[in-house]
C-alpha cells in the first residue's frame, strides 16, 4: 500500500516546487514591473484592507498577551501622559476638540482618533502598542529604550481620554504652563498661533509657586546647575533614556541648556516635603548605607557640600526616586559614566530599600540642610 | 627527541625562576615553615627511594636470576616489605606530622603575641592590629609584623571561602563563613614576602594578594605608633576636596577627615604602603590614577563601582592627596 502513494507524491514533487518557483517569480515580477499603486492616495483594495487589519489586529492581540500591568495610579499618571500626548502624539493623533491635521489626515491608513480609538483595546494592548509601535502604520516605537515604566503614563492617560473634555484636556496637558491667551492679529501673522509648546517644560515641573503636576516628574527648583545640565546633555545625545525628555532635550542647543539650568538651579523651590512619615530603615539608609550589603551611605554622594554634578535628592517625591533606582538597577542608565557609579549601588539594593531611601528624601526639604539635626542625632 | 628534552629543560627553569623566595614555599623563614619545608623534603626524598626500590624489585622480578626472583615471591618478603615497612614509614610520617602541625599550637601558649585579624573580603583583605590597651586599628591589603615575637593572626570572612597563604611564614588556613580559625607563625628576619588567597573565591581571586613586611620590633614598634595616629591634615587640599565631595568616604575611611565608610579598604595611610589594588598596582601617584581610573580593567569584577567621571586634573588631585596620606 505504502509504495504506490509514495510513488504518486515522488510525481507531484516537481509539479509543486515548479508552482511554488513560479509563485515567486510571479511576485518579484509584479514588484518589478511597478504595476502595483502604493500610492496613499490610492487607498487599500478592500480585501487587502481587510487582510492588513487582520494582521494587525491578531498581532496586537497575541504578542500583547505577555505584559505584565503594573498597579496604575490613574490621577498620578494621567497629567504626564497628557503633557507627553501633546508634545509626541497630538500632532498625528489631534487634541480633543480639533480637528485632524489634513496632512495626518492623508497618511494611509490616517492615524485614528484616541477618543474612539482607545476603549477598543485593553490596558495590555494600549501598552503594547505605544511601547512597540506598527510597522507600515507611521506609529513608531517608544523612544526611551527599555522605559516601560514611562509608557504607562501614556497608557494611563489613553484611558482617561475618552470621558476628557476640551477644557480638562487642556488644563492636563498644559500643566503649570500658562493659559494660553488669544494672541494679537498682528503676532499671529509674525509668529504664529500661540499653542502649549513641546519644550515648555512646565508643562509638567515646578514652577515658582506650583509642584511637579505628576509625583513621577522631578522637581527642578534648586537643583544643581551642573547636573541640570548634565542631564539635558545626556536627554540630549541619546545617552540618557527617556521617551519623555528625550524628544524636548533634542531640540535645545547647548546656549539653551546652559540657560535652562542657570534658571531652575536658581528657580526657588516650591516643593518642601512631599512625604512625612520615613522609616528608620530609611535613615539608616540615608546616613549609614548597609554594610553588610555594601551599600554606602546616600549621603555620601547626595548629602550636603558633594559634587555640584551629582543631583540632590532631598525634597524630591518618593515615587520619582524609586523609580529611577529601578530604572538604574536594570542597568538602563549605565550609559553614563555617573550613571555607572549609581548602577552598581543600585544593583545591591532591594526593593524595600530602594522605598526606604525614596521616602527619606522625600521628607527631607531641599531648603533646610539635608543633614540636619534629626540625621545628626542618628550619627551619635 | 633532543627537542622534547630542550623544551622540558626549559619548562622546568622557568618554573624553578618561579620559586625566586618572595612567594615560594621552599623559601621558609622562619620555625613554622621551616618544619613544613623539612616535612615537605623528607617526603620528597623518601617517595624518590621508595620509587627507585620497587622499579629495582620490578626489574628484578622480570629479568633478575631465578633465586633473587624466588625470594621476592616467598611470604616473608612480602610480609615485610608488603605491609611492616608501609605501615612503620606511614606511621612515623604521620607522627611526624601531627608534631609539626603542633608546633603552631606551642606557640599559642606564647607570652606576649602579637594580635591581628585579617578577614577576607572580596577580593581584598581587611587588617585589623588589636593593641595591647584594648584598642584597635584598620588597615588593608599589607600585613606588618615584628620578628622574633609570636604572631596570632584570626582569620575569617566577610562574604565567601578564602585562604590565607604566606608560604614564606606558615601553611595556607582557610578563612570559613561563620568561623574564626586562628593562624600562628614566627618571622626570622627583616624582610617583604608576598601572600595569596589560595582558595578560589570569585572573580578577582587570582588578584587577591598582599605584601606581607617583617621589621625589627623596634621598628614595628615606630610603625604601628604611626599606623595607629589619624592621617595627617592634607597639604593636598583640592584632592581632599574631590575625595570628600565625590563620595569616596561612602566606602573608604579616612581617620581624621568626615570619611568613615567601612565598605572598601581603610585608606587612612594608604600612601604608605607597598602596593594598591590588594598587591597589583605599585604604590604611586600614577598607580592611584591607573586604578581609579581604570580600575575595572585592572582589577575586574572588583566590586567598586566605576569612577569615570573625573577630569584629568580631579584625578590627578586625587591621586596625588591619596599618595600623600602616608
Amino acid at each position: 500500500m505504502a509504495k504506490p502513494v509514495r510513488r504518486r507524491l515522488r510525481k507531484l514533487l516537481p509539479w509543486a516546487l515548479g508552482l511554488f518557483a513560479g509563485g515567486i517569480v510571479l511576485v518579484l515580477a509584479i514588484a518589478y514591473s511597478g504595476i502595483f499603486n502604493i500610492a496613499a492616495s490610492a487607498g487599500h483594495p478592500v480585501l487587502l484592507e481587510w487582510l492588513l487589519t487582520l494582521g494587525k489586529e491578531r498581532s496586537v492581540i497575541v504578542n500583547s498577551k505577555p505584559v505584565d500591568v503594573p498597579e496604575l495610579n490613574l490621577t498620578e499618571l494621567v497629567p504626564l501622559g497628557a503633557a507627553h500626548f501633546q508634545g509626541g502624539c497630538a500632532t498625528c493623533h489631534r487634541t480633543p476638540g480639533q480637528r485632524l491635521n489634513p496632512v495626518y489626515d492623508q497618511m494611509l491608513p490616517p492615524p485614528p482618533d484616541l477618543k474612539v480609538h482607545a476603549p477598543m483595546w485593553t490596558r495590555k494592548q494600549l501598552f503594547w502598542m505605544v511601547r512597540h509601535g506598527i510597522q507600515f502604520t507611521g506609529m513608531p516605537a517608544w523612544s526611551g529604550d527599555d522605559r516601560d515604566d514611562e509608557v504607562w503614563a501614556v497608557v494611563a492617560f489613553l484611558e482617561a481620554l475618552p470621558s476628557m473634555n476640551t477644557v480638562d484636556y487642556l488644563k492636563y496637558a498644559s500643566g503649570n504652563s500658562k493659559d494660553i491667551i488669544a494672541a494679537q492679529a498682528g503676532e499671529v501673522a509674525s509668529q504664529g498661533r500661540p499653542k502649549i509648546n513641546l519644550t515648555a517644560c512646565s508643562r509638567c515641573h515646578d514652577t515658582d509657586n506650583a509642584p511637579p503636576t505628576s509625583p513621577y516628574v522631578p522637581s527642578l527648583g534648586g537643583q544643581n546647575k551642573a547636573y541640570l545640565k548634565r542631564a539635558l546633555h545626556e536627554y540630549h545625545s541619546d545617552l540618557r533614556q527617556s521617551g519623555f525628555m528625550e524628544l524636548i532635550a533634542v531640540e535645545l542647543d547647548n546656549e539653551h541648556i546652559n540657560n535652562l539650568a542657570d534658571y531652575y538651579a536658581s528657580l526657588k523651590s516650591s516643593v518642601s516635603k512631599t512625604a512625612q512619615n520615613v522609616s528608620s530603615e530609611g535613615a539608616m539608609l540615608a546616613v549609614h548605607g548597609d554594610l553588610s550589603h555594601k551599600i554606602p551611605a546616600c549621603l555620601s554622594c547626595h548629602g550636603a557640600n558633594k559634587r555640584p554634578d551629582y543631583p540632590r535628592l532631598a525634597g524630591q517625591s518618593e515615587q520619582y526616586i524609586k523609580q529611577q533606582l529601578l530604572v538604574l538597577q536594570r542597568g538602563i542608565r549605565a550609559k553614563t559614566p555617573y550613571g555607572a557609579i549609581m548602577t552598581t549601588i543600585a544593583k545591591r539594593l532591594t526593593e524595600q530599600q530602594m522605598g526606604a531611601a525614596a521616602a527619606f528624601f522625600a521628607s527631607q526639604s531641599l531648603t533646610e540642610r539635608t543633614e540636619h539635626k534629626a540625621v545628626e542625632g542618628l550619627r551619635q | 627527541m633532543k627537542q622534547v628534552w630542550m623544551i622540558f629543560c626549559v619548562m622546568a627553569l622557568l618554573i624553578i625562576a618561579g620559586c625566586d623566595g618572595r612567594q615560594s614555599a621552599f623559601t621558609a623563614l622562619g620555625p613554622v615553615s621551616s618544619r613544613i619545608t623539612l616535612l615537605t623534603w623528607i617526603m620528597f626524598i623518601g617517595a624518590a627511594f621508595i620509587t627507585l626500590l620497587i622499579c629495582a624489585l620490578m626489574v628484578i622480578s622480570i629479568a633478575g636470576p631465578a633465586d633473587w626472583r624466588h625470594k621476592l615471591t616467598s611470604e616473608k618478603s612480602i610480609v615485610w616489605g608488603g605491609m611492616v615497612f608501609p605501615v612503620v614509614t606511614l606511621t612515623a610520617l604521620l607522627i611526624y606530622g601531627f608534631l609539626v602541625l603542633k608546633a603552631g599550637g606551642t606557640l599559642s601558649q606564647a607570652e606576649n603575641p602579637v594580635h591581628i585579624s585579617v578577614i577576607g573580603e572580596q577580593w581584598w583583605w581587611r587588617v585589623i592590629y588589636r593593641h595591647d590597651d584594648g584598642h584597635t586599628t584598620e588597615s588593608a591589603n599589607e600585613l606588618r609584623i615584628p620578628t622574633g615575637r609570636p604572631i596570632e593572626i584570626e582569620l575569617s570572612t566577610a562574604d565567601v571561602i578564602h585562604s590565607f597563604w604566606i608560604p614564606a611564614y606558615a601553611g595556607k588556613v582557610d578563612m570559613v563563613p561563620g568561623r574564626t580559625n586562628i593562624l600562628h607563625f614566627i618571622a626570622d628576619k627583616p624582610g617583604t614576602v608576598t601572600g595569596q588567597c589560595a582558595e578560589y573565591c570569585g572573580g578577582a581571586h587570582a588578584l587577591m594578594s598582599f605584601y606581607t613586611v617583617a621589621m625589627t620590633p623596634s621598628d614595628y614598634d615606630a610603625w604601628l605608633a604611626k599606623e595607629r595616629m589619624d592621617a595627617k591634615p592634607a597639604l593636598a587640599h583640592e584632592g581632599e576636596q574631590v575625595f570628600l565631595s565625590s563620595g569616596c568616604a561612602g566606602c573608604h575611611t579616612v581617620r581624621g577627615i568626615p570619611a568613615d565608610g567601612k565598605i572598601g579598604p581603610n585608606l587612612t595611610h594608604v600612601g604608605s604602603r607597598l602596593s594598591l589594588g590588594a598587591g597589583i598596582l605599585p604604590n604611586t601617584k600614577e598607580g592611584f590614577a591607573k586604578w581609579i581610573s581604570q580600575h575595572k580593567t585592572v582589577k575586574p569584577e572588583n566590586l567598586m563601582p566605576p569612577f569615570d567621571i573625573f577630569s584629568e586634573s580631579e584625578l590627578q588631585a586625587l591621586s596625588v592627596y591619596l599618595n600623600s596620606l602616608e
